[in-house]
């Protein structure tokens, strides 16, 4: 089911400036800057070894990572777990009853996706994800 | 505590009209108001823009001996024209000052204020609480509530030559001189709770620059690294302001064109940025700059598929953050919680261990490339109870890799990133060091050297 870790999500107000101490300070390098216009974030995507970190800064002000801004500043929003295959798991996790936000995978910047709720893990926000052979 | 905005910025000028024509051309708009406060013995010209807005304050129009009239006679005649004062925006005055001065400001009782504009006639009205300079170290300060609604001043029309692209759109940052700077962090981090966004040290500038943002405008707390030894005790100082336009090569020409040089366009500190130096006296005592956030910093990926621009990690570095080690997750349970990321997640654990002086029971769960370490905190005062505390269960901090961490604690703390000592961590065989989150956008960073 999980192979790894794909990326841990941060949550900033601004990607520009975040930029200035994950990319300049620690020397991380950036792979992918994108926005997504359709779920209303902008991401960055640093390299950290075989795993990423990916700064996200929301760019209305309506979703759940700008209400999370909002509510509880900058910082760890979420870690994403790579997997072989999104539609099994999502649906294994569906047949356990486990509170999801997700009910169907979904595309998101790392490939076909779905979030679990925090509820459903002690407070942290899982995602899940199969990426896309580009 | 209601959250402080930056709601307009202060200019003490001597001549009002010359001052209000130069600063027209400046920002490529006409005035929003002008107005005098006959009970304190100065008038002003107001210019709003997208995100604050400007006064350009002079003596006259009323009793010279006003109150205002006094302090703004003395400014000049010591300073010169330039940068006078900071307005705070705030919800309810009576108690920012009540909470300003239990954090240690002199504020003075809140009076109420208002001007009337001199071609509509127009009355605006608010409160206002000002601090006594000393308390500030030199940068004046007052808070402000505005009785009127925010349409009683309407934005400065842009001058039909302007043209939307030239004019001044948004005040994009201030600057403060602090040649002692642990007491101006202080004032803006700890009293006035601004956000400090960056600490950063530029050794080629021999400068030190603290970044704080008031929503969307950044104060710039700048010390020369140097001179902190001979600047013990001396004030700070409001020094200058950077102006936002849309297109600095179109602005830049259209100032030439009203007599105002600029040096520049040249690249910003900043990466996507463009500035300009204003250059002689049409700011009135103003250091001036204007800068443009180019496209690409907003949308890269339309020109830029492989985030290119964006990759500009040095290629000489100190130290390398080689991997994601692990995942510190906050929990009040660890045997619960281990047992949720098994049940729903498939992911056993390697071990339950509660390391002797450590306050923490942890739990080390294997995921692939690193590991969960859930932590249930033993000890009430322990920080990650704190966390539980204040945040709930959940992500706490993430353990990244690094090739050598005392050349990255050197390397960091050059650079002004507040970075603990390195110390022996928790799992067998690791050196730990811990980066202040305000450093890291909010994130717990802990950077760990494995043997």
């Amino acid at each position: 089911m999980i192979k790894n870790v794909h990326h841990v999500g941060v949550v900033v107000r601004d990607i520009e400036q975040a930029l200035g101490f994950y990319r300049d300070t620690l020397g991380l390098r950036v792979h992918k800057i994108q926005t997504m216009d359709d779920q209303g974030v902008r991401a960055a995507l640093l390299t950290l070894g075989d795993s990423e970190i990916e700064l996200l800064q929301p760019v209305v002000d309506d979703n759940g990572v700008a209400r999370y801004l909002e509510r509880r500043g900058e910082g760890l929003h979420h870690v994403c777990f790579e997997v072989d295959d999104v539609d099994g798991d999502l649906r294994a996790l569906q047949k356990m009853q486990v509170e999801l936000i997700d009910q169907e995978p979904r595309i998101g910047i790392a490939g076909r996706i779905c979030f679990l709720h925090p509820s459903a893990m002690d407070g942290t926000l899982v995602e899940l994800c199969e990426p896309i052979p580009s | 505590m209601t959250h402080l905005r930056l709601d307009h910025l202060v200019i003490a000028v001597r001549d009002l009209d010359a001052a209000t024509a130069d600063y027209a051309a400046l920002l490529g708009r006409e005035p929003s108001w002008r107005g005098s406060h006959p009970a304190y013995g100065t008038r002003n010209t107001l210019f709003r823009i997208d995100n604050t807005y400007v006064e350009l304050l002079a003596l006259g129009g009323g009793k010279r001996d006003g109150r205002w009239a006094g302090e703004l006679s003395r400014f000049l005649d010591e300073h010169g024209e330039g940068l006078y004062a900071l307005a705070l925006g705030v919800d309810d005055v009576e108690a920012t000052a009540r909470e300003m001065r239990r954090r240690g400001l002199d504020v003075l009782d809140p009076a109420d204020g208002s001007g009337t504009d001199e071609a509509t006639g127009a009355r605006r009205a608010w409160r206002h609480a000002q601090v006594r300079v000393p308390s500030t170290r030199g940068v004046r300060l007052f808070f402000i509530q505005h009785y009127s609604p925010a349409e009683a001043l309407p934005p400065a029309p842009i001058a039909s030559a302007a043209g939307g692209r030239t004019a001044v759109r948004r005040m994009d940052h201030l600057v403060v001189l602090s040649p002692e700077m642990e007491p101006a962090r202080q004032l803006w981090g700890d009293v006035l709770e601004a956000r400090l966004a960056l600490d950063r040290t530029f050794p080629e500038r021999n400068a030190r620059i603290l970044f704080f943002r008031l929503d969307d405008i950044t104060v710039e707390i700048s010390g020369g690294a140097a001179q902190t030894k001979e600047g013990l005790g001396k004030p700070d100082r409001l020094w200058g302001v950077a102006w936002g336009v849309d297109d600095l090569d179109a602005a830049c020409a259209r100032l030439r064109e009203a007599g105002i040089e600029t040096s520049g366009p040249r690249p910003g500190i900043k990466p996507g940025t463009l500035v300009a130096t204003v250059k002689g006296e049409r700011a009135h005592g103003v250091p001036t700059l204007l800068i443009e956030h180019t496209p690409e910093s907003f949308r890269p990926e339309s020109r830029l598929p492989q985030g290119a621009a964006y990759d500009r990690a040095p290629e000489r570095r100190a130290f390398t953050l080689t991997a994601l080690d692990h995942l510190v997750l906050a929990t009040q349970d660890a045997e619960a919680g281990a047992a949720r990321w098994r049940d729903v997640l498939g992911l056993g654990t390697r071990q339950i261990v509660t390391p002797e002086g450590t306050h923490m029971r942890l739990a080390d769960i294997p995921a692939g490339n690193c590991f969960i370490e859930l932590v249930q905190p033993l000890s009430e005062g322990h920080r990650v109870a704190r966390s539980l505390a204040a945040r709930g269960p959940g992500m706490f901090s993430m353990a990244l890799e690094v090739d050598d961490l005392d050349a990255a604690v050197a390397d960091l703390r050059a650079k002004g990133v507040p970075v603990s000592d390195a110390g022996p961590g928790v799992w067998a065989g690791t050196r730990v060091a811990r980066i202040d989150k305000r450093a890291a956008n909010g994130v717990s960073i802990q950077l760990i050297e494995r043997r």
